[in-house]
């Protein structure tokens, strides 16, 4: 990248990366905040009957209390985060390949790199879960498939820019693939609609079943998570332009 | 501890380590990608500071 054109590129060093580290603190203080509201507010949501109902606080419980549930709150919007950077992901590719400018395939990549980022967040809190109430790791399960491709393509693309030598063909070549990753996105966020599963339940819509005091952690660690992912791509863009940068100027020494 | 209240959290103790877990591998995950960024800023900062004195060694 040490021998790129610069001129025309967006702007880096402005507004943007100076409320990065400002969106992280914050995102990182809302997801926080979800956490213990989580835990405080957020009621325990019902698994198998029992054989007789007891009254706890006022209230008649009949069924099983699961806590296993909580890891949802986290879990969900660092799904959403993922999907969300592969969403800017496909819009840099595109970018590219109408401009042909690197600036917009750094981008792109790095957009990828921190989806992959949330891919193994999500993962690993999915995991958890599947292996408390399932008792197995893994299970072909519509949503966890679909997912996992998504995993999978995005360990290919980087495995894509690293075989290819040639900086314009590994740009375009990644480019392209990076808007294939992005057609999985739709597939996985609609698979529960597509064919229903009882383990993945249809969040987005109007009536999830969720109530207020489970919806606002969701929510705080939805923007919290969020505001991070935006942080950490603009200080992990900012890197990599003073690294471009280096890599310039010890080129024109060098020459 | 009365039985149907045993049976009604019989699963939440269970249930608790891999919520731990969950909670803590994912913030593992977080923490180890802003470890990366910050080193890999600070010493692209350390070879951008030593490359400006060389270049004003050289003038």
């Amino acid at each position: 990248m040490a021998n790129e054109k610069t001129a025309g590129e967006p702007r880096v060093g402005g507004r943007l990366d100076a409320i990065a580290p400002w969106a992280i603190a914050i995102g990182a203080i809302l997801a926080t905040i979800g956490f213990v509201v989580n835990f405080t507010v957020a009621p325990l949501v019902n698994g198998a009957t029992v054989s007789e109902p007891a009254l706890i606080g006022g209230t008649l419980v009949g069924n099983k209390l699961l806590l296993s549930q909580k890891i949802f709150y986290w879990h969900m919007p660092v799904a959403m985060v993922s999907f969300t950077a592969l969403v800017f992901t496909a819009y840099y590719s595109i970018r590219f390949l109408m401009t042909k400018r690197y600036c917009y395939d750094v981008r792109a990549r790095l957009a990828t790199e921190v989806s992959l980022i949330f891919v193994l967040c999500t993962m690993v809190t999915g995991e958890m879960w599947t292996r408390f109430e399932w008792g197995v790791w893994w299970t072909w399960e519509p949503r966890l498939t679909t997912y996992f491709i998504l995993m999978l393509m995005i360990f290919g693309y980087f495995i894509l820019r690293n075989a290819v030598e040639d900086t314009e063909r590994r740009a375009v070549y990644s480019s392209v693939f990076g808007i294939l990753i992005f057609i999985d996105v739709p597939i996985c966020f609609l698979i529960t609609r597509l064919i229903p599963s009882s383990v993945h339940p249809v969040i987005f819509r109007t009536d999830s079943g969720l109530s207020p005091e489970m919806l606002l952690p969701l929510l705080l660690s939805l923007f919290g998570f969020m505001l991070i992912a935006f942080g950490l791509y603009r200080l992990r863009l900012r890197t990599q332009l003073m690294e471009d940068t280096l890599a310039r100027i010890q080129d024109k020494l060098e020459d | 501890m009365d039985p149907v209240l045993a049976e009604i959290y019989s699963t939440v103790l269970d249930a608790a380590p891999f919520v731990i877990a969950g909670y803590a591998l994912l913030f593992l995950v977080l923490c180890g990608y802003v470890v990366f960024i910050t080193t890999k800023l600070k010493r692209t900062e350390k070879k951008l500071a030593a490359l400006e004195e060389h270049v004003d060694e050289l003038k």
